[in-house]
């Protein structure tokens, strides 16, 4: 296992080399894709490469044209499995933040809560890598409030660390009987306004989360950024009469999320490289947004 | 008479002399006497006087009324004169001592005058009893005043002007015929008509603060000012409406305030100031009001920038430099760099709502796509029973299979596909190459005999891709590499027969290639004679008509 996560990470770092090369032989390709799209005599650079390049551009399929980046590599076969989340709080929980994690646990398909205890990060993650799960969800709190979400990509993915503000927990609602019983249906998901390269990245992490749903489910999950905090809603949706009329409830917790952390590597990992942080003290900081619009 | 200021004075002296209850009863010797007096004073001030029709008082067959008449028409135009005189020496005090000291002797004599013709009018003139009780008063106050010479010449100017000033109550503007006092009166009684005031209640209060205020005066100045203010009462008006003073200045009262001032000194000045500005309030105007505001203001302003400042408005402050807990009770003022963490309200849902339904009605979802991954493992063949009867007999099955077994190579291929054979044989390569490349120890896979011509090719480039040394040896037998036949024999070894049977052979063999390359010759020449002779369309020898 060791010896196989060493020869995987040094195939990651290879990749990664390459990608310059790859890509400067990415745009010529697509340069002449397109000189042959449009009509237009080849540029003239590309004159001497080109019989070679044409030749592999017809051997191309899709997964060989886009050129493959290390930055989301790490979601690359995701896809291909159902993903396997273990959540768990901080040290000591109080009992507002273990209803949280409860509540947390079914928003999450095919999530495990399991108990603090003692245990220290670094062993959780490895029997975590153990048992092939494929993320792992630390919640924090400030005196039975929740403020504070870190979610780790187990192989060597990236940890995002969230802080999060406003929290509702359906505790909060007394009213059993009106919220009734949380459905466990795949949700179907929506992230609105993820428009830089940071917000890209951050929504894959959120995407990644939850499993490929089925296209007639009626829960809906939503992450919705406005000036860099994501608000999370739950909802279930009815249509009454005709195609425009549409139900929505609430159900499930609700909470702004703000991300002040990327790590390339995970949460045990210390010395991972960061890939992005919050610059609060910088005196332009209120006035650029990182995530989307 | 034939020395008239003598016979004056000798009047003045003797009208002094007489006892007051003598005088109250008409005598003609007195009336003379009075007369002469009055004459003699005329005359003393005719001089000063700027230009006057009368060159002497004409007291024969004149009465009182007349005589009266005639002093006043003398001293008006003085009036004017003698209070600019007046104000000047108020101005410049040291000037007076100068006058003084020329005047000394004359004033002297002046001053008595002065004296018996106060009694004398005392007694002619019943009406003006408080003026002239005043005068006496004024008149035992400069006597107490220690400068007594200094204000003498003051005091007589004043004493006629200050009559006149009581009298008229007016400065500049007035004159014969515009008398400021009328004016008013007539306005007072004109507006009690139309409001009601009560005037004489405001006059009475106003003179009550001005009482109060005048602690430091003496007694005699108190009354003399409180007549004074009776006086002036008159005519001024309480009703704090708009009035000629509160433009021009309630020049009145500021001449008997000052004469005051002037035979007191300056220890009543603050008292006769607050009387001013008590005297003010009670007829303030908006602007005047609006005055004072702003002045308090400012005065307020000015206190407070003389204190030190209050320790916020300080610079750097730190913990021991301003009160204790005072930081608690400040609101302290950053500036921050983040933005504030958004207040969810209901428009925030409701718009966040309206976006997820537009989104379910559009059915944009942001789930997961499943990338297509090439499968590691190619599909398994499946393979198919074919249930037709067999083609082939039982026996051909055996007859192949024992082929198989001892010779490999003649065996019919199985494969179904051309493509499926030239694939795995290029697959085949590749492994030889591959495996080459990966073992120590490589040991080719054994040969396969089959039928294939062997190339005349060093054995070594046949078999190992990386020869390590460059050998000639042929893959070929030396007997397949050999082409030739029998015995062959050096050249030494020939016998004579044998050459000789040799060289026959040879030239047979060549005369018949010649004779061959003859006839190939002949044949070549004809056909493209033939053709040459085609082209010009010319028929040939074996044409149609032969």
């Amino acid at each position: 296992m060791l010896r196989r996560n060493i020869r995987l990470r040094r195939e990651y770092l290879y990749r990664k080399s390459l990608e310059g090369k790859e890509r400067v032989l990415y745009e010529k390709k697509r340069k002449i894709k397109e000189a042959l799209a449009e009509g237009k005599p080849i540029p003239t650079e590309l004159r001497n490469e080109e019989a070679a390049l044409r030749q592999e551009i017809d051997l191309e399929d899709e997964n060989t044209a886009i050129p493959k980046t290390h930055i989301d590599d790490e979601y690359a076969n995701a896809t291909e499995r159902d993903p396997k989340i273990l959540l768990t709080t901080s040290r000591n929980p109080s009992a507002p933040l273990i209803q949280f994690v409860k509540e947390l646990k079914f928003v999450f398909p095919n999530a495990e809560r399991i108990n603090r205890g003692g245990q220290v990060i670094s062993e959780i993650i490895e029997s975590c890598r153990a048992h092939d799960y494929t993320d792992i969800i630390l919640v924090h709190e400030h005196r039975g409030v929740p403020d504070g979400l870190i979610i780790s990509h187990l192989p060597f993915g990236p940890t995002a660390y969230f802080g999060l503000l406003n929290v509702v927990t359906r505790h909060d609602i007394k009213d059993k009987k009106a919220i009734g019983t949380m459905p466990e249906a795949y949700p179907h998901l929506i992230l609105n306004n993820f428009k830089t390269k940071l917000g890209e990245r951050t929504a894959n992490i959120l995407k990644h989360l939850f499993p490929m749903p089925k296209p007639d489910t009626k829960r809906i999950i939503t992450f919705a950024n406005q000036s860099d905090y994501i608000s999370f809603r739950h909802h279930i949706y009815e249509k009454h009469g005709g195609p425009k009329s549409i139900e929505l409830k609430e159900i499930g917790p609700r909470f702004e999320m703000r991300l002040y952390q990327i790590k390339l590597g995970t949460m045990d990992q210390s010395e991972a490289q960061i890939e992005w942080v919050i610059r609060p003290y910088m005196n332009t900081s209120k006035k650029r947004k990182f995530i989307g619009d | 008479m034939a020395k008239p200021s003598e016979t004056g004075m000798e009047a003045l002296h003797h009208l002094k002399s007489t006892d007051p209850p003598a005088l109250l009863a008409p005598s003609p010797t007195l009336s003379q006497t009075a007369r002469t007096a009055s004459q003699h004073l005329f005359s003393c001030l005719k001089p000063y006087a700027p230009k006057s029709p009368f060159d002497q008082l004409l007291t024969d067959g004149f009465d009182a009324e007349q005589i009266w008449q005639q002093i006043d028409l003398l001293s008006q135009p003085l009036l004017s004169t003698l209070r600019r005189q007046v104000k000047h020496l108020e101005k410049h005090p040291e000037e007076s001592k100068i006058v003084l000291k020329k005047e000394n002797e004359f004033l002297d004599g002046e001053r008595k005058i002065l004296e018996e013709k106060e009694t004398k009018r005392f007694d002619d003139d019943v009406d003006d009893d408080d003026m002239d009780m005043d005068m006496d008063e004024f008149d035992d106050e400069e006597e107490e005043e220690e400068g007594g010479r200094r204000e003498s010449e003051k005091g007589e100017s004043e004493d006629e002007s200050g009559e006149m000033v009581e009298g008229k109550g007016g400065e500049g503007i007035e004159d014969k015929f515009l008398k400021i006092k009328e004016l008013e009166e007539y306005l007072e009684e004109d507006e009690a008509r139309e409001y009601g005031l009560d005037r004489k209640k405001k006059k009475g209060e106003l003179k009550l603060e001005e009482e109060e205020e005048e602690e430091e005066e003496e007694e005699d100045e108190e009354e003399e000012d409180d007549d004074d203010d009776e006086l002036d009462d008159e005519y001024e008006d309480a009703e704090e409406n708009a009035r000629y003073e509160d433009f021009f200045g309630a020049k009145k009262k500021t001449v008997p305030k000052r004469k005051s001032s002037l035979s007191n000194g300056s220890d009543e000045d603050s008292g006769l100031n607050d009387d001013g500005a008590v005297e003010k309030k009670g007829g303030l105007s908006t602007h005047e009001k609006q005055l004072e505001k702003l002045q308090s203001e400012i005065e307020q302003m000015e206190k407070a920038n003389l204190e030190p400042k209050t320790w916020t408005m300080r610079g750097e402050v730190t913990a021991a430099s301003r009160p204790k807990n005072s930081a608690l009770e400040v609101d302290l003022d950053f500036e921050h760099n983040v933005r504030p963490a958004p207040v969810i309200t209901e428009e925030i849902t409701a718009s966040i709502e309206d976006m997820i339904k537009q989104r379910i009605i559009e059915g944009r979802f942001d789930d997961i796509q499943k990338v297509s991954s090439l499968p590691s493992t190619a599909p398994k063949e499946v393979k198919q029973l074919d249930e037709n009867k067999s083609k082939k007999g039982l026996a051909e099955v055996y007859e192949e299979e024992y082929i198989q077994k001892t010779n490999p190579a003649a065996a019919p291929i199985s494969f179904s596909d051309e493509q499926k054979k030239e694939a795995s044989i290029l697959f085949k390569k590749l492994c030889l190459k591959l495996d080459a490349l990966s073992h120590f120890h490589f040991a080719p896979k054994p040969v396969i005999e089959d039928m294939s011509i062997q190339a005349n090719v060093p054995a070594l480039a046949m078999e190992e891709i990386a020869p390590t040394a460059v050998s000639d040896a042929a893959m070929l037998a030396p007997e397949e590499v050999f082409s030739g036949k029998g015995d062959i024999k050096e050249e030494a070894e020939v016998t004579q027969a044998e050459r000789k049977r040799r060289r026959a052979k040879k030239k047979r063999k060549f005369k018949a290639e010649a004779v061959k390359r003859m006839t190939k010759k002949a044949r070549d020449n004809t056909a493209l004679l033939n053709h040459n002779e085609g082209n010009h369309l010319s028929v040939p020898n074996g044409g149609l008509f032969s």
